[in-house]
């Protein structure tokens, strides 16, 4: 027997065992709903930054925000089973984290940016570069502003602006229409201009 | 012409104004300016990012979702985490038998007490007690093996189950069935 045939038998009757963070997000989703705990690792490593992201812009501060995405996280690990992959998972992990934080949101109040959220701007004075600081300034002004907004034109905005949901998705994942998406979209865009005081 | 509705100022700050609203936006000054106030919010909220937390937190952030996961699981349940069908059903059945051989067993004549002698049964009652004395002769020969030998218990899954429970767990299973018979006999 040739080497090469040699070699075709022994590739034709070895498994083919894929490295887990080769595989797709669906494959992963099955393995963990079957119990594959380092799968579901696999997805949280893939989608940690994007949920991590959302919930910082619901709460403007990173304690309640990695303590959201670690909750977000628990929840789509309990309810894998029902995950029947209609949507993207990507999609599916927003809204679940659009839930967390509502109801985190609401239960706690309006969130506040703390105090050393604005450290580095100091750290952006000492590079004397005086137009970063400004900059800077005006994003610790945005995101507060957007985190002053009511739940429903935040998550909307959140969704639509950062993670360019289309107003259809973003209805699925509120639970709301189309329509209810837009006004809420229109009313966060409003609402921000008169916080911000924004002139063109 | 009417201005912009909400939904048209929307749909024209994302580029998708329909065509036939283009002329009314460039003629109309107040939708213009209602357009240009929220195209700059937006770009002022597009262009605003996020501080980005340390390496080291990401390094540790699936670690942390693990050991929550853990966490929730072992939270979960306020019942005792022994409390599984596969262990209820067996003892289930076990306490069916149980009823149903303390039914078998005979009873002392209530003809003794001469008030019965006197008092005529009820009819309800009288169908009861029928009704006891056909389940009695139904259930009043099957022991555990006929049980398990006629599919209605597995063999051997009642035993498995009560090897497998802690002491703690036989316990409160010892204590679960004398409540049981002690309720039968009452």
């Amino acid at each position: 027997m040739s080497h090469e045939s040699a070699l075709a038998i022994q590739a034709w009757a070895l498994p083919v065992v894929k490295p887990l963070a080769g595989l797709e997000d669906s494959e992963l989703v099955s393995a963990a709903a079957g119990g594959s705990r380092e799968a579901f690792d696999v997805l949280v490593e893939r989608h940690q930054r994007t949920v991590y992201q959302v919930c910082y812009r619901f709460v403007n501060n990173h304690e309640d925000a990695s303590d959201l995405a670690q909750d977000a996280f628990v929840r789509a690990w309990r309810g894998l089973k029902t995950f029947k992959g209609q949507s993207a998972l990507s999609t599916w992990l927003y809204r679940i984290a659009v839930n967390v934080c509502l109801n985190r949101v609401s239960a706690k109040g309006p969130a506040m940016e703390p105090i050393d959220a604005t450290d580095h701007v100091a750290d952006v004075r000492i590079e004397g570069a005086q137009h970063a600081m400004i900059r800077e300034e005006r994003a610790v002004a945005v995101r507060k502003a957007i985190a002053s907004l009511p739940d429903k034109q935040r998550a909307t905005l959140i969704l639509r602006t950062y993670h360019d949901m289309s107003h259809q998705q973003i209805a699925d994942v509120l639970g709301s229409s189309v329509g209810a998406v837009k006004a809420n979209f229109f009313h966060a865009l409003a609402n921000l201009k008169k916080i911000l005081g924004t002139e063109p | 012409m009417t201005h912009l509705s909400s939904d048209e100022l929307i749909d024209a700050v994302e580029g998708l104004l329909p065509p036939e609203r283009h002329a009314h936006l460039a003629a109309c000054d107040v939708c213009q300016r209602e357009l240009a106030g929220l195209s700059s919010v937006l770009s002022d909220a597009k262009h605003t990012s996020i501080p980005e937390p340390s390496p080291l937190f990401w390094q540790h952030f699936s670690e942390r979702v693990r050991t929550a996961i853990d966490d929730d699981a072992s939270q979960s349940g306020n019942w005792p985490s022994w409390i599984r069908w596969q262990v209820l059903a067996p003892i289930g059945v076990a306490a069916m038998i149980i009823l149903g051989l303390m039914i078998a067993v005979p009873k002392q004549n209530p003809v003794d007490s001469p008030l019965a002698l006197q008092a005529p049964e009820a009819p309800e009652t009288l169908q009861a007690s029928e009704s006891w004395v056909m389940v009695t002769e139904l259930v009043g020969n099957i022991d555990l093996d006929t049980a398990s030998a006629a599919g209605v218990i597995e063999p051997g899954v009642a035993e498995q189950a009560v090897l497998h429970l802690t002491a703690e767990e036989q316990q409160e299973l010892t204590r679960l069935l004398k409540a049981e018979l002690q309720r039968a006999k009452s």
